[in-house]
């Protein structure tokens, strides 16, 4: 029961840590936009943490150039497990405008494994409420096999 | 007389002292020797006075002991005495207890200093001299006693000359500690001349009726030279740079017992010579020294960023305390002064000792420095917070019961005073507490935790021999915090009666007494039963475990191996980790901020020269003269 | 038998009411309707009421990581202690004319008793090692000594006013301070205890760290201080301990100035008691929550040794001279 109830509010309650990877801050104000008044989304549980330990799902914006690299995966290594990794906006997917530049090192998933990809440039709040509460689901998933 | 009569101990724990201290410069080049002799010595004055315990505090007798045999003749004390009341073996007892364990923890800690044949002589005499004065009943004798031990302390001062700052020191101990005697030795030559007696009891029977401008004078004299044995404001800069350049087991003897030689000798000048204590203008000058030096010194303290000179600080802050509760004039605010005076020495003796284990293990007791000693220290730091919490006076240990009892006595003084002065007096001293908990908080992190630095990766934890002493007074810390009833019962209510009876102690050594002893009265209105909320705090504690445990709290991942994984490094931003210490320096800055003035002004006073202390200790005694003239 | 039955009693005390039990979950949906008053000032939605819940048993369920730089034992143990010690506290709060255990602290215990939460999260935060531990625990300090003196002025108002009514001029125990008001009426029906009370309303946020006084947390420019490299349950545990701060400062504020309202009935008091931490909180956190933006460190200390101990001061004197 313990194990359930635990499974359950995992689902409930995904904090969110937000990487920006060389982002042009376009996608950054659009995730601070899904928390306000407007679109709200800490009524699902979301929130945002100023450290990656307390993440659960962490956020990377922008086409992760070749400077940011290595801070982006420490910062995603330290983040606890179960956990869940977001790309938000085309850039980190495929480089996007950006792509064949030579400080861009991405896209990300050739370095760790993204569970959910929001695409837009910049996606709209609903876009990026629909996959972070699908990676909420992910999440409770993951805790459901630990 | 048997010589095993109890009467003989008060002279015995004196003497084996000085015994022990000639015998360490005839053996002083073999070590073990040396140690068992320095060893016995204390264990034999401690004993002496435990065993004091019954007669004297319990069955409340008062030891009257003339040296030689010589008395009274013609109704003039011609002998020294020694008279031992509760007041006296209180302090007595506190003092070898101290020096027992300075000893024990020496025995490791000095061994690889030069000449430690030379420090156990001095440390003996230094031993020898505080118990002396407070064993004493002469006054003549008290002085002789505060000449050996200023000298013994400023050669301990200066022990580690090689270091800097230690002759330095040593230099301004040396001049405003001679200030002080001559100040004490003037006092007792006037006193002499007036009333022809150097007797306590005969002094404390004549005085109060004989109260002419040169007794006067001679009180201020006697009370500023016993404040600069005490170290109060204005005196309290000495202090530190003598704390910081003595070995540590020294600063545990000049914070734990040197200072309370001081303050000893000012409850014999107030309450018994001149039983002046019934004036609300000394009650207001023991006060407000007092209540000065608790929060001068704990806001010098929060500025410093030398782990020993910041306890000597916390040191007179302490003392602030003592003086403050003594001031009050009421029987329980003697008792939780006391209570406290003996706190002081078990915790800042712990401190001292933690301070000393970190110089030792690392060669710096700069706050800035270190870091993350308690992965490589476990013991010491242990050690080290319960000291922390005592002296910041969280629950249970003893700092609190004691200070908690001070806040009770200001608070009751108010009451029936109906003074608001006092009011202010109990807010400073809940401040000051709390001001001291920032403080021990700071050494905490930047000794302690926070991060190790590439230098002291491979420190090792002290010796047994250290542990052990810091040991000892780690557990009387517990053992006086969770019983403050034994406490007070025991040892600083028959101390406080004790007070309260300076017709007994006149008649005690055979003079007559016309004061009657004052009924006296410790009820108090607060209520704290440490045992039942340590009881109820492990029953909480259990069960919160309980619950923790077996929803596997305790199941973490750690690093094992030593391969660099950036999961296990500390968050920096994704940035790579490197040596990044807070430390001790300005760790309280929005505090700061918004004392900088005062900050900039006592950061301007406490100039360093020794001629400005000088000039402080003049002024103190020009004012405390014209003071006592008007009001006594 | 009677002694095993008052064991049995001091345990249900202790782990069920007014204890663990109790605690846990009053200081939850404390916890959980400050975030939703918060939100629906701001003209959001919110996260449900159970939200504090489901955080903490989320991160129950995390993985716990222990920095290679920690000092494992004190990182670890800090939570817990820091928990046990609070919910103590509440031990010797009344509701109203219940005492769970009375003859165990006074007010000024209970003062000092309030240290130690915040000393524990001081202390395992600097075991963590983390700079932004070390920056956050020194605000943390200096947020604890901006309020105390506030809160001792406030403490020594209300025992000199009981004291002077009762004619023994000083009353430290709340468990009096309780019984006084039951008889009297509330003292915040005293017109020289508003400004305590007022002071004591502006201290709740202070003590628990709540915005805008959470400069020691302050998430957006030092990654949540002292607790920055804590992960899983132990950080958990702390989400817990701040619940369990605000439940605490409220009922304490209930218990010096609000104590003539409850009825006699314990388990209507304790119905009484929980809508006045409600409303408490309302008032002295959600709604400053809501209006206002995070102060500097040094802002903070000002403000507490200026205006609010200014505030507590009037009233100390007004109740020396007995008014």
């Amino acid at each position: 029961m313990f194990k359930k109830l635990i499974e359950e509010s995992t689902g409930r309650s995904p904090w969110l840590f937000h990487i920006n990877a060389g982002s042009c801050n376009g996608c950054d104000i659009e995730l601070v936009s899904v928390l306000t008044p407007r679109y709200d989304a800490e009524r699902l549980g979301f929130k945002l943490t100023g450290t990656p330990r307390h993440a659960d799902i962490v956020v990377v914006t922008g086409p992760v150039t070749k400077q940011s690299l290595p801070r982006v995966l420490s910062a995603i290594s330290q983040v606890p497990e179960p956990r869940c990794i977001v790309t938000m906006g085309s850039c980190p997917q495929s480089g996007n405008v950006f792509k064949g530049s030579y400080s861009v090192a991405g896209p990300l998933s050739k370095y760790v494994h993204v569970d959910v990809d929001v695409a837009g440039c910049a996606p709209k709040p609903e876009a990026v409420i629909d996959g972070l509460a699908l990676a909420a689901k992910i999440l409770k998933e993951k805790r459901g096999q630990m | 007389m048997s010589i095993l009569n109890y009467h003989h101990f008060p002279i015995y724990s004196i003497m084996i002292l000085f015994l022990g201290a000639f015998l360490t410069v005839v053996f002083g080049h073999k070590k073990a020797l040396r140690n068992i002799f320095a060893l016995l010595a204390v264990s034999v004055s401690l004993a002496c006075m435990i065993a004091l315990v019954k007669p004297v505090m319990l069955d409340g007798e008062i030891i009257s002991y003339w040296m030689g045999g010589r008395g009274i003749a013609g109704g003039y004390a011609i002998g020294i005495s020694l008279e031992v009341d509760a007041l006296s073996l209180f302090f007595g007892l506190l003092i070898s207890t101290a020096v027992f364990v300075s000893c024990v923890y020496s025995i490791q800690y000095m061994s690889h200093d030069d000449n430690p044949g030379q420090y156990y002589t001095l440390f003996l005499m230094l031993s020898g001299g505080v118990m002396g004065l407070v064993l004493t009943g002469d006054i003549f004798n008290m002085f002789i006693m505060v000449e050996i031990l200023t000298f013994a302390a400023v050669a301990l001062t200066a022990f580690r000359n090689k270091a800097f700052g230690a002759l330095e020191a040593a230099f301004k101990y040396l001049v405003v500690g001679c200030i002080g005697s001559t100040c004490i030795l003037t006092g007792v030559i006037m006193l002499y001349a007036q009333v022809h007696t150097l007797n306590f009891a005969q002094l404390s029977a004549l005085i109060p009726g004989n109260l002419t401008p040169a007794t006067k004078v001679a009180f201020a004299l006697l009370f500023v030279g016993f404040s600069t044995k005490a170290f109060i404001v204005p005196f309290h800069p000495l202090a530190a740079d003598a704390h910081g350049a003595a070995p540590a087991s020294i600063s545990v003897l000049i914070s734990g017992v040197l200072t309370k030689s001081g303050i000893y000798g000012i409850i014999r000048l107030c309450y018994f010579l001149f039983q002046s204590m019934q004036l609300g203008a000394i009650q207001f000058m023991l006060v407000f020294i007092g209540s000065v030096s608790m929060f001068v010194c704990v806001t010098m303290a929060l500025a410093q960023h030398d782990f020993k000179r910041l306890l000597a600080f916390h040191s007179i802050s302490q003392i602030g305390y003592v003086l403050t509760a003594v001031g009050l004039c009421t029987a329980f605010g003697i008792s939780a002064g006391l209570y406290h005076a003996m706190n002081h020495t078990l915790f800042k003796g712990l401190l001292f000792l933690a301070a000393g284990a970190v110089l030792h293990q690392t060669g710096t007791t700069d706050l800035g420095k270190l870091g993350g000693l308690s992965r490589r220290m476990p013991h010491t730091t242990v050690l080290f917070l319960i000291g922390a919490f005592s002296i910041s006076g969280l629950p249970p240990f003893n700092g609190f019961a004691s200070k908690w009892m001070v806040y009770q006595a200001v608070y009751q003084k108010a009451v029936e005073s109906g003074n608001i002065g006092f009011l202010l007096v109990l807010i400073i001293a809940l401040v000051t507490s709390v001001l001291t908990l920032a403080s021990f908080v700071k050494v905490s992190q930047s000794v302690f935790f926070g991060q190790l630095p590439e230098e002291y990766s491979d420190v090792k934890e002290v010796g047994f021999g250290m542990r052990f002493a810091m040991g000892i007074f780690a557990v009387l810390c517990v053992i006086t915090g969770l019983f403050p009833n034994l406490v007070t019962t025991y040892l600083t209510e028959p101390a406080a009666r004790a007070v309260f009876s300076v017709g007994k102690y006149i008649s005690a050594m055979g003079f007559d007494s016309t004061v009657a002893d004052q009924a006296v009265s410790f009820a108090h209105a607060g209520v704290w039963a440490p045992v039942n909320w340590l009881l109820l705090l492990a029953v909480m504690l259990l069960a919160v475990t309980i619950v923790a445990v077996a929803s596997r709290y305790d199941k973490v991942s750690r690093r094992t191996s030593e391969t660099v994984d950036t999961k296990y490094q500390l968050f920096y931003g994704g940035e790579k980790n490197v040596y990044s210490q807070v430390g001790g320096g300005d760790l309280f800055w929005g505090f700061k901020h918004n004392w900088r003035h005062y900050f900039s002004f006592m950061h301007d006073l406490h100039s360093g020269v020794v001629n400005d202390y000088a000039l402080w200790a003049v002024v103190a005694l020009a004012l405390a003269i014209v003071f006592l003239q008007i009001v006594l | 038998m009677t002694i095993l039955m008052t064991a049995l009693y001091d345990l249900g005390y202790i782990l069920i009411f007014p204890g663990f039990l109790f605690c846990f979950l009053v200081g939850m949906l404390l916890c959980g309707i400050d975030r939703k008053l918060v939100a629906r000032m701001q003209k959001r939605v919110g996260p449900p009421i159970l939200q504090p819940m489901y955080d903490f048993f989320k991160l129950c369920g995390k993985e716990t990581i222990v920095p290679a730089a920690a000092s494992k034992t004190t990182f670890m143990a800090a939570p817990l202690i820091g928990l046990a010690a609070l919910v103590v506290i509440q031990l010797f709060i009344p509701v109203f004319g219940f005492t769970a255990f009375s003859g165990v602290a006074d007010i000024i215990v209970i003062l000092y008793l309030l240290l130690i939460p915040a000393m524990s999260s001081m202390l395992g935060g600097a075991a963590s090692g983390s700079p932004y531990a070390g920056v956050g625990l020194s605000r943390e300090m200096v947020t604890v000594i901006s309020c105390e003196l506030p809160l001792v002025l406030v403490l020594l108002a209300v025992a000199r006013t009981v004291g002077n009514a009762m004619g023994t001029g000083l009353c430290f125990s709340l468990s009096t301070i309780a019984d006084f008001q039951a008889a009297n009426g509330s003292l915040i029906l005293k017109g020289s205890m508003i400004p305590a009370a007022i002071a004591m309303l502006m201290v709740i946020p202070g003590e628990t760290g709540n915005h805008p006084f959470d400069a020691a947390e302050a998430e957006t420019e030092i990654c949540e201080g002292m607790l920055a490299e804590y992960s899983g349950a132990p950080l958990g545990v702390y989400k817990l301990n701040h619940a369990v701060k605000m439940l605490t400062l409220t009922s304490l504020f209930v218990a010096l100035f609000l104590g003539g309202l409850g009825t006699g009935i314990l388990p209507l008091d304790i119905i009484i008691m929980f809508l006045l931490c409600v409303a408490l909180t309302a008032v002295s956190i959600s709604f400053v929550h809501a209006v206002t933006a995070r102060l500097k460190i040094e802002q903070i200390f000002k403000y507490y040794w200026t205006v609010v101990s200014g505030l507590a001061l009037i009233s100390l004197v007004l109740a020396w001279y007995g008014m």
